[in-house]
């Protein structure tokens, strides 16, 4: 019942904020999804793609969405979903330490008999755990659309999608606590997250403009989840790459926060 | 080291303004001690120093014999905190948020919580952030004495509290000291602590500038004087306080036979009453001690001419 007391309370004052990316996750998922075979499998669609610029469709992605997983991928994990999470995970992690610190209401926690790495701990858990529950939502209804739309994805690519975007929800999340940690600006801290990601979209189209460009790929860490099309090909060992920078950020935003005055 | 606190050329600087230049402080077990000093004083950050939240710059800091960051979560749970700028918008309940900050010291006795709402009046039933700041206020003192500390750090205890509350916390911070805690507390204004307090330093612009009890403050403290004499003894009456020395801004005035003399008296009563003893007095009054007067002095002066002035 004492157990992990931050973690407890972080998950107790954040279910409102979770159910609310939830339900946009599930309108996202539930408006695209559906659409597949009058979009991706629709041949005046294809035409009209075909018609596109060729840079504007490597970019979007577009230029796989005639599969399933494409398609998918195209839409949701690597667009719109990704956002989502995104947003969701640069904000929990901006919150944890700056946004409490900037309220005030850090230093009262602080005065008591926790450490400050127990409570970066602590509160990178209750968002990991967020992030979790968002992704395996998001997955469950992938896998329920998967026949009705007639995705043809298997249970390893929705598997791999997942930990895909779950992976880049961490390391949104881990930047934005690092910065947070370091700086105690919520401002700064929501925008090194959203800034990781989103630089690493950007990174990850110009990446696909061409071949003096695709070194690109390797700095981004959208590229790192979505470059290997995990939702059709499974699991890719650049993946855990996603993860090991996730752990990284989290053991510099230990170090960090241990090392400086708060609320100052 | 048996002080609970001391410090030793403890310095806090941010960036290039320095908020504490080289503090000695000494409190020991047991003391009801005040921190006093205007807004900017450095008061808070040394509090904050003290629970590890912000850390010296130079100087040795030590807390119930450790340094404050050493000591890390072991230490904090010796220690009750009321922060100054006490920022609460919880949507949960003022039970469900103690229950919680209890539990990160490692637990309270059961109906501790209910207990100390009960006596300041705190409705714990209610979200913390509908809470108004009075009651806010309340929230930080029960969260401070939940878990019967070594040591209670107060910063400005008593701000946003109504008189009958503010009794009740001096009643909480007599038990402490009779327990054998040791409580500190800070004020911009002297007169909300100078009937807790046991003994005050007085800080002004990052420095201590006086420390000294309570008691001698007072002894030392200007007070109005009103002595009602027959007209025919008043300049008797004038002459012996002026010989005194001590008896400032004397004046007179005059109704119906009778003579009122008002006059300052500065440094203790014993002379007074001897002045007087040779008149016959008709009617006597002696205010309060104004210590805030006696503290403004030292904030006013150079921190050489308070050393004095305290001597």
């Amino acid at each position: 019942m004492t157990a992990l007391p931050l973690l407890r309370r972080a998950l107790a004052d954040s279910w409102r904020g979770l159910l609310g990316w939830a339900a946009g996750l599930a309108a996202v998922i539930g408006i695209y999804l559906p659409l597949f075979p009058s979009i991706g499998g629709n041949p005046q669609f294809v035409a009209i793609i075909e018609s596109l610029p060729p840079e504007l469709v490597s970019a979007l992605s577009y230029d796989q969405i005639t599969s399933g997983a494409g398609y998918v991928q195209g839409t949701v994990y690597g667009l719109i979903g990704f956002a989502l999470v995104a947003f969701a995970a640069s904000g929990w992690g901006a919150e944890a330490i700056a946004g409490d610190e900037e309220r005030g209401t850090l230093e009262l926690t602080l005065a008591h008999g926790v450490s400050r790495s127990q409570v970066v701990l602590e509160r990178s858990a209750a968002i990991a755990l967020q992030l979790v529950a968002l992704v395996a939502w998001a997955s469950l209804l992938v896998a329920a659309l998967n026949e009705p739309a007639g995705l043809e994805l298997d249970a390893e690519g929705i598997a791999a999608g997942g930990l895909a975007l779950l992976g880049i929800g961490l390391v949104t999340a881990a930047v934005a606590l690092l910065a947070g940690a370091i700086t105690g600006r919520r401002v700064i801290a929501v925008g090194a997250g959203a800034g990781i990601a989103l630089g690493g979209y950007g990174l990850n189209a110009l990446g696909n403009q061409s071949a003096d460009l695709e070194w690109m790929h390797a700095l981004s860490p959208y590229h790192w989840a979505y470059g290997s099309s995990p939702l059709g090909e499974g699991l890719d060992a650049s993946l855990w790459l996603l993860y090991g920078v996730a752990v990284i950020a989290l053991g510099g935003a230990v170090v960090a926060f241990r090392r400086r005055d708060v609320g100052v | 080291m048996t002080a609970v606190i001391e410090t030793r050329a403890f310095t806090k600087r941010y960036g290039r303004r320095t908020a504490l230049h080289g503090v000695d402080l000494t409190i020991e077990p047991g003391r009801v001690f005040g921190l006093i000093g205007p807004n900017g004083a450095g008061k808070t950050t040394t509090m904050r120093v003290l629970l590890d939240i912000i850390r010296p710059t130079s100087g040795e800091v030590r807390v119930l014999g450790e340094q404050p960051r050493a000591g890390g979560t072991a230490l904090r749970r010796r220690i009750g905190y009321l922060p100054g700028e006490l920022a609460m918008d919880h949507r949960v309940s003022a039970r469900a948020l103690l229950t919680h900050l209890a539990e990160l010291n490692g637990g309270v006795e059961r109906g501790r919580l209910d207990e100390l709402a009960q006596r300041l009046g705190l409705d714990l039933s209610r979200p913390v952030r509908a809470l108004s700041k009075g009651n806010k206020q309340k929230v930080g003192l029960v969260q401070a004495f939940a878990h019967r500390p070594e040591l209670l750090i107060l910063d400005e205890p008593t701000s946003g509290l109504d008189p009958l509350v503010q009794q009740e916390f001096l009643g909480l911070v007599r038990e402490a000291r009779a327990a054998g805690e040791t409580v500190v507390l800070s004020s911009h204004v002297i007169s909300e602590i100078e009937h807790a307090a046991d003994e005050v330093a007085v800080l002004r612009a990052g420095r201590i500038v006086e420390v000294s009890p309570v008691a001698r403050l007072r002894a030392a403290a200007r007070r109005d004087a009103r002595i009602a004499v027959r007209d025919a003894e008043s300049a008797d009456l004038v002459a012996r306080l002026r010989s005194l020395g001590t008896v400032h801004d004397i004046a007179t005035s005059t109704a119906g036979g009778t003579t009122t003399v008002t006059a300052h008296l500065s440094d203790g009563l014993t002379g007074f009453v001897q002045a007087i003893a040779g008149v016959e007095v008709l009617d006597l009054v002696v205010e309060e001690p104004d210590l805030e007067r006696t503290v403004l002095a030292f904030y006013e002066t150079g921190s050489d001419d308070a050393e004095e002035v305290g001597a």
